[in-house]
């Protein structure tokens, strides 16, 4: 028997799309990613072929969620010389290879999990749905008041991307009241 | 001449570090860390319930998210006096042995093989002559001359492209690259074959973890997994956990001897005195008596004395870093003030500041912490199961333990702990097992919240040892400090002027080239380093962020 051989339970883990959130919660606007998901996961009902994910800052250890399925959509953070607030659409060919290399200022980061996909033969068709933070500095669980305005419009951006790859999703019945606090779970 | 080398930043790392050394002779002879940003998240918890300390730990690091939260959970079981059952406590161990079993094969192939492994020479080499080199060194499943072949084309792909990718900015053809071209080749295929595996070892996590990828099935009191206490669930992770076991014995143990064969004189580079383990995987409820991983600290390099570690001598130093005063504090009576006026970096007077990370001692000193210090410890107590693998290490590359001190013993020493874990962990899935046949299926043990109490949560995870300390007052947090591994490897001096391990070690190390301090490179990632920053926004113009600066 190989040594390495390929597990019979990862089949049932394997998503076609998968929607990423990324980004740290501790760190003001650079939590958008996060708070996106949050609202995703809480309030809409998607078929099993989409997944929708808290990547948080996981960076290269995020290879085993993101190298698997066809489909990626990430919602993020994007520094894209605009103001706070603007939102940016990043497609496959658009994502510079210079941003796919490493050229981000944590060098093991999303990005670079992104390139190590072509190492393992499998490049999920990528599209970055961002938003241009004011503050990725300050300690804070809070967005800034322009970030937080995107919030629904990135929800809705992200469900026309789903729509476009041929996914009917429904909203849930009762939505839980969801605090701005992602902490506050009870 | 002295002549000053700045690394800022130090890639492949998580976080934001910045090493300056002064170099004379062609040798390090000075050397400063310094942590570029500040981790203030003691601030965010003050007032909070202690129950959900972990919840924000864990988002403080993206690589280290378990076991921030483990050790949250175990500061606060440790304040409420709470027991945990046995099912949890082998949960909890066996999942912190999956982020050993992932987190040190991402690091040696990952983030520090190419320190060591020349990716362009292995374009040049024969692929026939590479496959029979790994026949004759490891045990790879892999292997032949078409493997090879096609593994070369893949990176000549790679390198045309001009997408370097995750091989961007090393230095190729650095003098200090010894491996031949077929070791290269090797190396970089076990690169890639790596890649799969951790994409798969990451999914260990997931079974027992809750929520992928942050596990959320952790509680004060034990773990809320009980539904995933099922024959498949458990089949799964002992199946992957046997996969990872068998990559780490056949492939990654032999790369690492055959690659430092190569580099024996690092057994003389990177080298430092003290060591200091809280270790881990509790086998009983008698801590830390019954630890697998034993507590320990060796002083001055004397492995006939490993001494017991107590938490109540840490003391944390802030004379030469960011915050308010020059008071060392122990944990429980920790600040976090950052220092009002303007945080200038000043390596050059007496008493300058230059760091945002803290200076933790023990007794006064400065300690490293990581594999290193398990695998010593472990072997200085003499139990069978840490010196067997270092004997074996010590004879195949015919090297004295006095070797062990140094970066090449630091790099042997993760693998070798991935090696001991791993097959520990497998027994500890059966004993799982055996229980839960018992009728035992207990995961959690209630308990009362007090209106005032202190704990804490004492850890050894991969990149070393974690503490966590809480105080409770009103149901609420008061205080909490963490006293991470990189803070005690990578921090500045302390008030009384000591180096950290990491600026210790720098000293004596060789420079071929100023403007490529390979040799730095080497040294400090072999500490795993990871500073946690987590600002991590995609910024598509900061498109030359790594410096070096020869000034």
């Amino acid at each position: 028997m190989p040594v390495v051989s390929d597990n019979p339970f990862d089949a049932e883990n394997a998503p076609e799309i998968l929607v990423l959130g990324i980004g740290s919660l501790l760190f003001s606007d650079d939590g958008f990613g996060i708070h996106v998901i949050r609202r995703l996961e809480a309030e809409y009902a998607f078929p099993d072929r989409v997944h929708v994910v808290d990547g948080g800052v996981l960076g290269v250890n995020l290879l085993g969620v993101i190298s698997k399925p066809r489909h990626l959509i990430v919602v993020d953070a994007v520094r894209n010389r605009g103001k706070p607030g603007d939102l940016h659409r990043i497609d496959h060919e658009e994502i510079p290879s210079r941003i796919r290399a490493k050229n981000s200022l944590h060098q093991v980061d999303f990005l670079e999990a992104l390139t190590l996909c072509q190492a393992l033969d499998n490049v999920p068709r990528t599209v970055i749905l961002g938003v241009e933070p004011q503050d990725v500095e300050t300690l804070g669980l809070e967005l800034s008041p322009p970030v937080a305005a995107q919030v629904e419009p990135m929800i809705r951006l992200v469900l026309a991307e789903l729509e476009r790859l041929g996914v009917s999703w429904t909203r849930k019945d009762s939505v839980p009241d969801v605090s701005c606090d992602p902490f506050a779970h009870r | 001449m002295a002549e000053r080398i700045i690394v800022d930043p130090i890639t492949r790392i998580e976080g934001h570090l910045r090493i300056e050394v002064e170099v004379s002779g062609g040798k390090v002879v000075n050397a400063w860390s310094s942590g570029q940003m500040f981790r203030g998240i003691e601030v965010i918890l003050q007032g909070r319930d202690p129950r959900d300390a972990h919840h924000f730990v864990q988002r403080s690091c993206g690589v280290c998210t378990y076991v921030h939260a483990i050790a949250s959970v175990r500061a606060v079981d440790d304040a409420v006096k709470v027991k945990i059952p046995k099912n949890a406590r082998l949960i909890r161990n066996l999942l912190l042995g999956a982020q050993y079993q992932h987190d040190h094969i991402v690091h040696f192939y990952h983030l520090h093989a190419l320190d060591w492994v020349d990716v362009v020479s292995a374009l040049k080499a024969d692929p026939a002559k590479t496959a029979a080199l790994a026949d004759n060194v490891s045990n790879a499943p892999w292997g032949g001359t078409t493997y090879f072949k096609n593994v070369q084309q893949r990176l000549k792909t790679f390198v045309e492209s001009g997408q370097l990718g995750p091989f961007a900015n090393a230095y190729w053809g650095h003098p200090a690259y010894k491996l031949p071209p077929e070791a290269n080749l090797m190396a970089a295929a076990h690169y890639i074959e790596a890649l799969r595996l951790q994409a798969k070892a990451a999914r260990m996590h997931a079974i027992f973890g809750g929520k992928n990828p942050h596990p959320q099935s952790l509680v004060v009191g034990g773990v809320t997994c009980a539904a995933d206490l099922t024959a498949e669930r458990i089949a799964e992770f002992l199946y992957i956990t046997k996969e990872t076991h068998d990559f780490v014995k056949n492939v990654y143990i032999p790369d690492l001897l055959a690659v430092a064969s190569f580099y024996k004189d690092w057994g003389g580079i990177g080298r430092t005195t003290n060591f200091l383990a809280w270790g881990d995987f509790p086998l009983s409820e008698k801590e830390p008596e019954s630890l697998f991983m034993p507590r320990g600290v060796i002083f001055k390099r004397n492995l006939e004395k490993p001494v017991m570690a107590d938490p109540g001598k840490v003391t944390e130093h802030v004379a030469r870093s960011w915050y308010e005063g020059t008071q060392a504090r122990h944990p429980y009576q920790g600040e976090t003030k950052p220092f009002q006026g303007d945080p200038k970096y000043d390596t050059d007077s007496k008493d300058g500041r230059y760091s945002w990370l803290k200076a933790p001692r023990y007794e006064g000193e400065p300690c490293e912490v990581g594999p290193l210090s398990h695998v010593l410890v472990g072997y200085a107590y003499g139990q069978k199961e840490w010196k067997q693998p270092v004997d074996h290490v010590l004879k195949t590359l015919n090297i004295p333990a006095e070797a062990l001190f140094s970066t090449l013993g630091r790099t042997a020493a993760r693998g070798i702990e991935t090696l001991v874990i791993g097959e520990a962990m497998q027994g500890w899935v059966m004993e799982l097992v055996e229980n839960i046949k018992k009728g035992d299926t207990q995961t959690y043990e209630p308990y009362e919240m007090p209106d005032k109490a202190q704990g804490v949560g004492l850890n050894d995870v991969p990149r070393g040892a974690l503490g966590h300390w809480i105080v409770i007052e009103n149901k609420k947090i008061k205080n909490y400090q963490y006293v991470v591994p990189s803070t005690w490897n990578l921090a500045p001096r302390c008030a009384a002027g000591k180096m950290s391990p990491v600026e210790e070690a720098l000293i004596g190390t060789p420079i071929a080239d100023p403007k490529r301090p390979l040799e730095i490179l080497r040294t400090v990632h072999s500490y795993d380093p990871c500073i946690a920053c987590a600002v991590h926004v995609i910024d598509p113009d900061s498109n030359e962020v790594y410096k070096v600066r020869a000034a």
